[in-house]
């Protein structure tokens, strides 16, 4: 019963995750289509345009959708284990009367709580745990003047790193 | 303009991620066009491939993002820098211009 309302749980939480990606590039899609119709495209041009533009929507979805999960996952079952360590420290704590084993409670409880408060600061990164991930595509025009692109260098960056000598 | 492509280094991309969000938050579609725009077009990010890398720069903590209002009115995900995306953010640029001066360096030399 509980195996089965953790999946359903599980199951809805992902559902929502896939729901989110979607809407949220969608969003994008459809800024794109307006862009174009505001430089006079059609509709349906306008529409094909924003589609190629973006690029392969379900491979995108899927990747987003991927990540999120993984990043969910990973961290429940983190939590759930800090909550067990602490638990069992405290347990142990209170019901040991050997001061070297209370001693060793107390450290379990402040191991949980301080793990605990590194992952909310600094939040979960993947790369700590899982091999890495592909790069994302960036392409640079390569017909244009050296002077040019170290212009757009500094405009982008906002940083004059070929001004400094 | 020629649309001869050329692959820039490993985490070109997430840099100007996170330069883009110093100022203000924004959605990934504003993100995008900002690039564009900063980089007259010389600079193309492949639309799509802008939200994996967003995803998992959010996933490392380097941003966050939540729901909001687009200037359209339609539902949209902001994201902003976090404390550790704004410390990942100088260390780039540092790397970004040690990198680009030693390759001056070699260019110049030869």
């Amino acid at each position: 019963m509980r195996t089965g309302l953790r999946n359903l749980l599980m199951s809805l939480n992902c559902r929502k995750t896939a729901v989110d990606v979607e809407e949220e590039l969608q969003f994008h899609i459809e800024m794109l289509e307006r862009n174009y119709a505001q430089q006079g495209m059609s509709g349906a041009h306008a529409k094909a345009a924003a589609l190629r533009r973006f690029g392969n929507f379900e491979k995108v979805k899927k990747q987003c959708v991927e990540i999120s999960r993984r990043n969910s996952q990973l961290r429940r079952i983190l939590k759930t284990s800090l909550i067990f360590i602490a638990l069992f420290g405290l347990s142990v704590r209170t019901l040991s009367s050997d001061y070297r084993v209370a001693r060793i409670g107390a450290m379990l409880i402040m191991i949980a709580i301080a793990s605990r408060l590194l992952l909310y600061v600094r939040g979960l990164s993947s790369r700590n745990f899982l091999p890495g991930t592909k790069q994302t595509s960036l392409s640079l025009f390569t017909d244009t003047p050296d002077d040019a692109l170290r212009q757009k260098s500094e405009i982008i960056l906002g940083h004059s790193q070929y001004r400094e000598r | 303009m020629a649309n001869e492509r050329t692959d820039l280094m490993q985490g070109t991309l997430e840099l100007l991620i996170l330069n883009t969000l110093a100022r203000e938050s924004m959605h990934g579609y504003g993100i995008v066009q900002r690039i564009h725009e900063a980089a007259e077009d010389l600079l193309k990010v492949e639309d799509g491939s802008l939200y994996p890398a967003l995803y998992r720069m959010e996933e490392r903590g380097w941003i966050k993002s939540e729901w909001g209002v687009s200037e359209n009115n339609r539902r949209a995900r902001f994201y902003k820098l976090t404390s550790t995306g704004k410390r990942k953010l100088e260390a780039e640029r540092a790397n970004w211009n040690r990198i680009s001066k030693a390759i001056t360096k070699v260019l110049q030399a030869t």
